[in-house]
């Protein structure tokens, strides 16, 4: 090819040579060139390289929040525990309340004083003392109207602390938390609450650094450095990414904080979680919303995969405000078409049991009374009864549940598809599916714009309370618009008891109300826990009936990673 | 010119017989449309003819929940079944309901919308033709399938309220339908209406539209009679063309969870189930090739019948 020597383009002169006489130097130099401006633009498409982290979790959905007192998200809770301690923290063995922020405490024989007497090198991680002021300021603020907690009733048993939090009483000197001096909270309480201790390691619990909260208001989280009271310090929050820990070199345990770096991977899809960790990209998979259902046959017979105990309840939720759903008789026949136990059979197959009322079996103290069991034939009639025989006339309905990636996959849709068929054999009513974004499903349920709602409940403690007392009217976690007197009452009283033969029975009597009479939710199976990891790699992460791991306890066997296969039969 | 005494239409309808792919991909189409017409005919007849009827009808239905979970294919199941024990054959045929009838709206939607704005702009020319082909420059450059996702998420509340208020309780879940139908056709006329203009254009100065111009005809008779007809075969070739790009936009909406809701199926969101199955450690393998294959057997009749009958009305290939 020949170029017009007269070219007004005269950088084609030096594309001339090129074209008429190729000479192996020059065109090394082009390609070269080439190389170079290729190399230059995939490393800018990746960004600034990042390393791996020490410990890289798939935490299950994107955190709502990691700040303590507005959180309320498992995922959300275990990011926000490594950030921020409370006066206890969780054993990593057992998940019982041991020393935290506190060393030791005091309680008086009628068990409604603590004493709590926090470490005297205590400092934020920004370098900044730790003091008691800071514990009583935490706990106000989430008890504050203002910040709008849906966990204020973590502190209910605060004395006045009810009151404060509806805008009856505005003296914060009146709630039962003071700090007598620096080191020193003292706590009353309204009843002595069996649980309490375990409450002080509850996220809405934790210690929050006023000087940063009053400074940037809202925001106060996204400002580096945020000063932090727990193991780990935020370093990094990329929304659908990751959430990038480094370990608190001025936490009082810091010598036994192992891990470096971690790193939190929001995944919400089954086989994309499993697909990274088969692949090393993450060491743990902790969430029990993560397991591929239908590979659960093959996963349970691995050595790395783990399942426990779990005191954990799916369920759905009415909203009783809206008709036809005002009607117990309708929340009743609803609930007696399900076959529950089918559900468990053939879609979360991990060995759950089918749920006929809101307390676990193994909760500590406690055993639950009979639910409504199934029943079509008794469902049919009572749909009749209630307007609608045959389902003839009944609105249709909608019923929301959060999507992950797997879409029309996951398992909450498969569950929605199972009611739905078994409502419609048996009852003759037609339910509408819709999937919505994890936040925008959260908020459909805060603002009760819903007909019926998929719903999961992890126990906060070990404690039959933590299933029930959410259903109390002024809960922020009820989210159904039901609101029963009764039940309040019998809740506030078995609060006060100290004998717990009385207080079993008060709670069975308020859930037989909850899971039988009114039934404003309705509970379908009880969680198994699960997840992955690879023992002979990863130590310090123990199954426990809360499902709680704290991550300093965490370590890595480094000699044991490149030995060792990942599965073996 | 030839001796050839046929009309063009006959010559092209033989153009198109010799064109073996079209040929092929249309009795596949024609097929498939019957069958996905029967299926649900055949299964509600069979199912008043005996027990043996109502129990084949029951292992088919594509709602019915089964024990039978996972089944490979086989004698009972041709396509296997799902996780709900539903009979993925029938699946697939319901869902090909959906994708067909999304295809084919929306082909119909862009073609009207398509072929009236270009035959209108390329007619009337001038200061007209500019500012609606700007119009369509505009629509062009709008990202499409964020506009119907758009369109889906803030409009379908207020339809619902709507067809509520008119008393239509039964249409709520065909809501989402009316918007695919809509949406889709809505963003996929724009292609149609710039090759009718540029078709118009040249043929409203041809010496047969002058003659009829001439002897008093008024546009719309111009329009109607002699332009249109004249692109009637670009048309159609192009129609063939957008059929299966709406059926991919639909599935590629299904398969994001915005398309077609559960338990109603289409290609897209069978797909999307399928390929939640796949990882390293065990596949069920038919979720995914059944629905797969079809969509991709379909779209490639679909192209090979657009090339037949592109073929088939050149005019440039009578020679």
């Amino acid at each position: 090819m020949k170029f017009p020597t007269e070219s007004p383009f005269a950088w084609r002169r030096g594309l001339r040579h090129f074209y008429d006489r190729p000479s192996p130097a020059r065109r090394g130099v082009w390609i070269a060139i080439l190389a170079l401006a290729l190399a230059c633009v995939f490393s800018t498409g990746c960004g600034p390289r990042e390393t791996r982290a020490d410990l890289v979790i798939i935490n299950g959905m994107e955190p709502e929040s990691l700040d303590p007192a507005i959180l309320t998200g498992v995922a959300d809770m275990r990011v926000g525990n490594a950030l921020f301690e409370g006066l206890t923290r969780l054993d990593p063995r057992t998940a019982d309340p041991v020393p935290g922020l506190a060393y030791r405490w005091e309680i008086t024989p009628d068990g409604r004083t603590y004493t709590f007497h926090l470490r005297s090198n205590l400092v934020w991680s920004t370098g900044e003392p730790l003091r008691a002021e800071d514990v009583v300021y935490s706990w106000l603020r989430a008890l504050d109207p203002n910040t709008a907690s849906s966990y204020a009733s973590q502190l209910f048993y605060l004395k006045n602390a009810e009151d404060y939090n509806s805008g009856k009483l505005k003296d914060p000197d009146q709630v039962g938390v003071h700090a007598p001096d620096p080191l020193t909270v003292r706590v009353e309480l309204n009843s002595p609450t069996a649980f309490f201790l375990d409450l002080c390691a509850f996220s809405t619990l934790a210690v929050v650094p006023r000087q940063a909260i009053e400074r940037y208001g809202d925001r106060w989280l996204m400002v580096q450095p945020v000063p932090v009271s727990g193991a780990y310090e935020l370093r990094g929050w990329r929304l659908g990414d990751k959430i990038r820990l480094h370990k608190n070199s001025r936490y009082w345990d810091a010598a036994n904080t192992h891990c470096e770096w971690v790193d939190f991977l929001p995944v919400s899809s089954p086989t994309t979680a499993l697909n990274l960790y088969e692949t090393g990209a993450a060491d743990v998979v902790w969430d029990k919303d993560l397991v591929p259902i239908e590979l659960m046959e093959e996963l349970l017979k691995r050595h790395d995969f783990h399942t426990f105990p779990y005191l954990g309840l799916y369920f759905f939720r009415f909203n009783v405000t809206r008709a036809p759903f005002t009607d117990p008789r309708v929340r009743q026949a609803l609930a007696l078409a399900i076959d529950k136990a089918r559900i468990t059979r053939k879609i979360t197959k991990g060995g759950e049991l089918p749920a006929d009322n809101f307390t676990p079996p193994g909760t500590a103290r406690y055993h639950a009374p009979p639910g409504l069991g199934y029943d079509p034939e008794r469902a049919r009639r009572l749909l009749a009864e209630a307007g609608f025989p045959g389902g003839r006339g009944f609105p249709a309905f909608q019923y929301i549940f959060n999507a992950g990636a797997g879409g029309p996959a996951s398992v909450h849709a498969k569950i929605a598809i199972e009611m739905r068929q078994m409502w419609h054999d048996e009852l003759g009513i037609e339910m509408e599916l819709k999937q919505l974004e994890w936040s925008v499903y959260l908020a459909a349920q805060n603002k009760l714009d819903f007909d019926l709602c998929r719903s999961s409940w992890i126990g906060d403690y070990n404690d039959a309370d933590t299933f029930l007392n959410m259903w109390m009217s002024n809960s922020g976690n009820n989210r159904t618009g039901w609101k029963n007197a009764r039940y309040d009452e019998l809740m506030r009283e078995a609060d006060l008891q100290t004998d717990l033969a009385r207080r079993e029975q008060l709670f069975q009597a308020a859930e037989t109300i909850l899971a039988h009479d009114e039934i404003p939710a309705v509970p379908l199976y009880f969680y198994v826990g699960f997840e992955y990891h690879d023992e002979t790699v990863l130590q310090g992460l123990y199954p426990n009936i809360l499902d709680m791991h704290p991550i300093n306890a965490i370590y890595k066997e480094r000699s044991a990673s490149l030995s060792k296969p990942r599965s073996s039969p | 010119m030839t001796d050839d005494l046929r009309s063009p239409n006959q010559r092209a309808w033989q153009r198109f017989r010799a064109h073996r792919p079209a040929m092929v991909g249309t009795w596949f189409l024609a097929v498939l449309v019957v069958a996905v017409l029967a299926w649900p005919v055949i299964l509600r007849l069979v199912s008043h003819a005996g027990a043996g009827g109502r129990d084949f009808a029951a292992l088919h239905d594509p709602d019915a929940l089964s024990e039978a979970q996972f089944t490979p294919p086989g004698g009972a199941h041709w396509f296997g079944t799902d996780v709900h024990g539903r009979d993925l054959f029938s699946r697939v045929l319901y869902g090909a309901q959906i994708s067909l009838l999304v295809g084919a709206v929306g082909a119909v939607v862009s073609l009207v919308i398509g072929v009236l704005w270009g035959a209108v702009a390329g007619y009337l020319g001038g200061w007209w033709d500019g500012w609606m082909m700007r119009v369509v420059d505009i629509l062009y450059s709008l990202p499409s399938i964020i506009f119907v996702i758009v369109l889906i998420t803030i409009l379908e509340d207020k339809l619902k309220f709507v067809l509520a208020q008119m008393g239509a309780t039964g249409m709520e879940k065909l809501a989402r339908l009316l918007f695919l139908f809509v949406g889709l056709g809505a963003v996929s006329w724009l292609t149609m209406a710039r090759i009718v203009r540029g078709q118009v254009l040249s043929l409203r100065n041809r010496a047969f539209v002058e003659a009829s111009r001439a002897l008093g005809a008024g546009h719309a008779h111009i329009l109607a009679r002699h332009i249109l007809p004249n692109v009637l075969g670009v048309v159609i070739v192009y129609l063939t063309l957008t059929v299966p790009a709406i059926i991919l936009y639909e599935s590629f909406l299904s398969y994001l969870g915005l398309g077609i809701q559960p338990p109603m199926a289409s290609w897209g969101s069978l797909i999307a189930e399928g390929a939640g199955q796949i990882n390293s450690l065990k596949i069920y393998w038919w979720l995914l090739a059944f629905p797969g294959a079809l969509l991709v057997t379909t779209l490639l009749a679909l192209n090979f019948v657009g090339d037949g009958l592109r073929d088939a009305w050149d005019v440039r290939a009578d020679k």
